[in-house]
């Protein structure tokens, strides 16, 4: 059985710059890479493979424009998850990706799943946006189950057994392949290259492959704000003593104690 | 405009009847498990009771809410986690648009509009949906409608080709008083060098009626704490009148998870770390040295 990885060229949130005053975002200085989780989905697709036999491919569907920038970058997050073991890699790219919602980007990579794939891991949201959404779309476009928020999975003949986390309930379930799970960072704990991997990882398949819009998207971002969120960033002076009666203090003016 | 609503929890649910009561009229689905709800439930238009439909099963609510939502416009989910992975199946089932997680929703102009945390909370997205839509709704945004009595209709169980069988699971413990419900919060990072450090932050989460929650790397990495008291984007978010984070740098997944906390202390070694702009007040100190005075001068105060 081969699995296939989705991996989003997410925006790199932690160096994302945001200006308060002025509520500037400034996206196109940060850079992009594939998201944590996402190296949780790809660990676990190597240790099925390896355990299972099959091939491991990551999908990456790039909505960042054609720029020289973005593409590089879209190459090394698949060269980054190619080192830790998959097979090779499949990146899409192309003009109207940029104005994709889940729903068309659900129906693009249906395309290159169905009848190819008895597996698809994906992280339980993005690095970005966090939606989880993409997955449960990719489901239903292919008429397969959909298991989110998987702690461990085994394959068991042409099922996967997975347990998976609730709030407050841990769930073991039994599904038909194929299927679509998405995982949690507890899985596992995902590897890191060493340098003669990421060496190798380079030389590995990537296939390069055009988009083109299936369909329409059914949303539209309209604007991009920064959230207001006031502090008042006081540092409380003095020894130990001094500091611990200060913030006190200042507690109970808040009318917090 | 026409709104079905449906939660696994009676809490999240009436705070979806509040959130569609903006939008026009809601039917609030009810499963067979949850048939107890139906006098208790306030601010509704109808009741669709399902006898035949059990929540535990995701397959068989995807086709059951996919099939009644072509009456609506809207569909209205929780945003924890067996709502959440709801949301994208029944709205590609539908051709509908989607989004999770929204704070806020209107109508303008034929369109939905709603905004939604992005970015790893650095940003709030404003999308325009197109109708209809399935939307998940933020905990805790909307309040439970306090009347209106609905009338109550049995819908039928559509038949289901089942391929996901839960055989088994069980309970999680319980950590006492939900980090997203407490009013006074202790977030520990880092910064304890060991697990049985931690005591200090219990201690000083006792003497202020508070709980304890942790970063990421405490609770998934080291395994020093239930993942239920992990606050993040990907863990609780939470919004007590009093948060003090005490030895964690303020990463943003974390920062994302704290946004709505009233007043924010930080204690941390180093002052350049990121969470003192994130906090009303800052201790630049060793944790080791400054809870232990803390804890002792605020029981003092208690009485304790």
């Amino acid at each position: 059985m081969d699995i296939a990885v989705l991996v989003k060229q997410s925006l790199d949130v932690q160096e994302l710059r945001v200006d308060q005053d002025t509520g500037k975002i400034y996206i196109e200085d940060a850079p992009t890479k594939a998201g944590d989780i996402e190296l949780n989905a790809t660990e676990e697709a190597v240790r099925l493979k390896e355990k299972f036999g099959g091939k491991a491919i990551a999908l990456m569907l790039s909505t960042w424009g054609a720029s020289g920038k973005r593409q590089k970058e879209a190459r090394e997050a698949l060269t980054r998850v190619l080192a830790m073991g998959l097979d090779g890699a499949m990146l899409i790219t192309g003009e109207g990706a940029e104005r994709g919602d889940t729903y068309m980007i659900a129906k693009a990579l249906a395309q290159e799943i169905r009848d190819k794939f008895g597996l698809v891991l994906a992280a339980e949201g993005s690095e970005d946006n966090f939606s989880g959404l993409l997955p449960a779309r990719l489901a239903a476009e292919l008429g397969w189950p959909y298991v989110a928020y998987a702690t461990a999975i085994e394959v068991e003949g042409d099922y996967v057994k997975v347990t998976r986390s609730l709030e407050d309930f841990e769930e073991v379930v039994k599904v038909k392949l194929p299927a679509v799970i998405s995982v949690t960072q507890e899985i596992n704990k995902p590897r890191v290259p060493k340098l003669v991997e990421i060496v190798k990882a380079k030389k590995k398949p990537m296939d390069q492959k055009d988009f083109s819009p299936p369909v329409e998207p059914k949303l539209t971002i309209r604007e991009l704000k920064v959230p207001k969120v006031e502090r008042k960033r006081i540092v409380i002076e003095g020894d130990v003593e001094e500091a611990a009666e200060k913030l006190i203090q200042a507690l109970k003016e808040e009318g917090v104690l | 405009m026409k709104v079905l609503a449906f939660s696994h929890s009676m809490d999240l649910a009436l705070e979806l009847v509040s959130a569609g009561r903006e939008l026009g009229d809601v039917s609030l689905l009810v499963t067979s498990d949850q048939e107890g709800w139906i006098n208790e439930v306030k601010g509704a238009k109808e009741i669709l009771l399902c006898k035949e439909m059990d929540s535990g099963d995701q397959e068989g609510l995807v086709e059951l809410i996919s099939g009644l939502a072509g009456d609506y416009e809207v569909v209205l989910l929780a945003s924890d986690r067996r709502g959440r992975e709801l949301v994208g199946q029944v709205a590609h089932r539908l051709g509908a648009s989607s989004a999770v997680d929204v704070s806020s929703l209107s109508v303008e102009k034929g369109k939905l509009v709603v905004e939604r945390m992005t970015f790893g909370g650095k940003a709030i997205a404003v999308e325009e949906m197109g109708l209809p839509a399935v939307i998940s709704v933020q905990k805790g945004k909307f309040r439970p409608p306090e009347e209106g009595k609905p009338s109550v209709r049995e819908v039928g169980a559509p038949s289901v080709e089942r391929r996901i069988e839960v055989i088994g699971g069980k309970e999680k413990p319980k950590v006492g008083v939900p980090l997203d419900k407490a009013e006074i919060v202790v977030a520990v990072g880092r910064g304890f060098r060991k697990k049985e450090d931690l005591k200090l932050a219990y201690e000083l989460a006792d003497v202020l009626g508070g709980v304890v929650g942790a970063t990421r790397p405490l609770a998934a990495d080291l395994k020093w704490m239930e993942e239920e008291v992990w606050i993040g984007i990907s863990g609780v978010r939470i919004a007590p009148k009093l948060l003090i984070v005490v030895g964690a740098s303020g990463q943003q997944q974390f920062a994302a998870g704290i946004m709505d906390s009233k007043v924010v202390v930080a204690v941390n070694t180093d002052s350049k770390a990121p969470i003192f702009e994130q906090a009303d007040y800052g201790v630049v100190m060793d944790l080791y040295e400054f809870l232990p005075v803390l804890t002792k001068k605020l029981k003092e105060i208690k009485g304790g």
